[in-house]
């Protein structure tokens, strides 16, 4: 049995004829039904997938099992390398864990699913850096009035403009990602941490009944 | 050339309509504004507690851990409680 993080594949999908006419043809036809949606049953669609997705009970128990097996791995290979000795540096692990497990769950479906499993270690943002460089370089005008009004104009969206950015900052890998994409992100993050939660909160109370010898003798 | 309304949608302007269409979905995802229900919440607001709400869930995910971790100290000498767990979630 082969160990990986990502779960088998995959959902039978009733495609026999994988052909590529008939994969552009119903690629074609999805996209001209796409259009005709209304933006409003899009939403609507779009929330129910994600919901779809993320909380039938199957989902989460797979997700349970599979973070399971994942946090025993990763324990085993921490305790043979003397890694870990401070619990906080454990919960870490088991933070970690439990994201990549997570963003493995998402089958490279989404954005932030990609970002997660991208990052191999804890690497410091050195993209920050760049980031400052290039808006100092570009921030020296002269304040005249007729860019004050420009600035006015910047003045009034800001608000709404840096809580987008922050937005973006919270969702993994979605710090330079467009309104619309943002959107679909943070609809299947927050659909996909919830699970997290309602999950590893399962798990917690499952391991502290099974164990309430341990629970007792604790001071 | 700045024009008195610039309505670009590139990358840079970011048009109302996007903002207003982003508002009402996040309304319906964040429990907090479905409660309120109002009709009128302001783009600020949504965003706000959109931010707020996954912040709370990174913090429940990082209690979890704390927990799991402090849980799995103790279990981790018996492997037959192990086995147990994991037929009960399967």
């Amino acid at each position: 049995m082969v160990d990986s993080l990502f779960p088998s594949i995959i959902e039978p999908t009733g495609d026999d004829n994988t052909s590529p006419e008939s994969r552009r043809k119903r690629r074609r036809i999805s996209e001209t039904a796409k259009e005709a949606e209304s933006s409003s049953s899009k939403a609507q669609r779009i929330s129910e997938e994600s919901s779809k997705r993320w909380r039938t009970s199957r989902v989460q128990q797979i997700y349970a099992s599979k973070l399971v097996e994942a946090l025993r791995r990763a324990r085993q290979r921490s305790t043979d390398a003397g890694k870990i000795t401070t619990t906080s540096a454990a919960a870490r692990e088991i933070r970690d864990t439990a994201d990549r497990v997570l963003a493995a769950s998402a089958r490279g479906a989404s954005r932030w699913s990609r970002s997660i499993l991208a990052r191999r270690s804890r690497v410091p943002a050195m993209s920050m850096k760049k980031h400052r460089k290039a808006k100092s370089a570009g921030g020296r005008k002269p304040r005249k009035d007729a860019a004050a009004a420009a600035e006015r104009k910047r003045n009034k969206l800001p608000a709404v403009e840096r809580k987008l950015k922050i937005l973006g900052s919270l969702v993994p890998g979605c710090r330079k990602v467009t309104v619309p994409n943002l959107l679909d992100e943070v609809t299947d993050y927050i659909s996909a941490l919830e699970m997290q939660v309602r999950a590893m909160e399962s798990l917690a109370e499952l391991l502290a009944a099974a164990a309430p010898r341990m629970a007792l003798t604790r001071p | 050339m700045s024009s008195r309304r610039s309505r670009q949608s590139g990358s840079s302007r970011i048009s109302d309509d996007q903002i207003s269409d982003l508002v009402t979905k996040l309304q319906h995802l964040i429990p907090e504004l479905r409660r309120r229900r109002s009709g009128k919440v302001s783009a600020s607001t949504v965003l706000q507690e959109t931010c707020s709400y996954i912040r709370n869930l990174h913090r429940e995910v990082d209690d979890l851990s704390d927990r799991l971790s402090e849980l799995l100290a103790s279990t981790d000498d018996n492997s037959a409680e192990a086995a147990i767990i994991r037929s009960l979630l399967n």
